[in-house]
């Protein structure tokens, strides 16, 4: 009994450890390339969400990329935005890169952040 | 008769051959535009520079008000100072809607660019008879704006050689607090696109 229960006290322990992921790589060969160091939020004296994402581009090529972000109200329902659209961000070679993006209402409290490579 | 058919012949010939000329058309998929850029600005450049506006508008905080109150906003000149032919209302209108869904303004169509006719017309209603007088919009009733949103999208043209030219789109923006006269937001963003000499940029 002893025993059930440290396991059901473990597993509760790990599944409150996974922590949602907010960055997406859209092509997987991305992750060869760039790694996110970390993904921050804060919520702003006027009650908008704010994100920023740090990550590095670990070649020696200047590359851009393009990123998008989705929106959620507490309920799961999507708020459109116009940063559901493509934006490219630039990343230098072997350098750290900033990614930082403001909801677009006070109600955007839940976000999704897409990276994909350039198409140009 | 010969000559009746032979026209039909070559009727049908001429209608084929066109056909097959035809360049197929097809729809852009908006959400992943795989298209080949263009010279002019296309409708993902004016996303881009109201994506750019609307994010460094509410970054800055310039939009914040007391007690989540919103701000009334008017439409002021925003001038296509480029050699093609572009309503500037491709730009501010994503702006408009953006800043409307924020929360942080109310924009007025009473006065300015964005000015809807009917706020006046309705209003030259009051000594009509045939409309029900308590339904007219009283005097005092209309709200003026404390910001005003105005700005220019420039263009300039640079041979690089004879066979290819830089083109530059400027996008400058302003917010400007009605009541002090001060600019309390400005934005700008740049688009440069370099091709061929012969690519028309108007």
């Amino acid at each position: 009994m002893k025993l059930y229960a440290t396991l059901f006290t473990l597993l509760l322990l790990i599944s409150g450890c996974a922590s949602k992921s907010y960055v997406k790589f859209v092509d997987n060969s991305i992750e060869d390339v760039i790694e996110i160091k970390s993904v921050n939020n804060r919520v702003k004296e006027n009650g908008f969400t704010e994100v920023q994402i740090k990550g590095e581009n670990e070649t020696d090529q200047y590359m851009l990329f393009r990123y998008r972000v989705t929106w959620e109200d507490k309920d799961g329902f999507e708020i459109p935005s116009l940063s559901s659209n493509w934006t490219e961000f630039p990343a230098h070679k072997n350098a750290m890169f900033r990614i930082n993006i403001i909801g677009p209402s006070k109600k955007a409290t839940e976000y999704q952040i897409y990276i994909d490579k350039d198409i140009k | 008769m010969n000559k009746i058919k032979l026209s039909l012949v070559v009727s049908t010939l001429s209608l084929l051959l066109l056909s097959g000329c035809a360049q197929k058309v097809t729809k852009i998929d908006v959400n992943n535009d795989t298209g080949e850029q263009v010279m002019g600005l296309d409708y993902r450049d004016f996303n881009q520079a109201a994506g750019e506006a609307v994010q460094s508008m509410l970054k800055s905080s310039a939009l914040d008000k007391k007690n989540d109150k919103r701000h009334v906003l008017a439409i002021s000149n925003v001038t296509n100072d480029t050699m093609q032919h572009i309503d500037t209302d491709q730009l501010v209108k994503k702006i408009r809607v953006e800043l409307l869904n924020s929360g942080k303004v109310y924009v007025t169509t009473a006065i300015g660019n964005a000015e809807d006719k009917m706020n006046k017309e309705a209003r030259a209603l009051r000594e009509d008879a045939d409309f029900k007088q308590d339904t007219i919009a009283k005097e005092g009733t209309l709200i003026a704006p404390d910001m005003s949103l105005s700005g220019k999208i420039l263009q300039r043209n640079i041979n690089i050689n004879k066979d290819m030219q830089q083109v530059e789109y400027y996008f400058m923006l302003t917010l400007t607090e009605v009541k002090t006269g001060f600019a309390v937001w400005e934005g700008e963003t740049l688009i440069g696109k370099r091709g061929s000499s012969k690519s028309v940029a108007w």
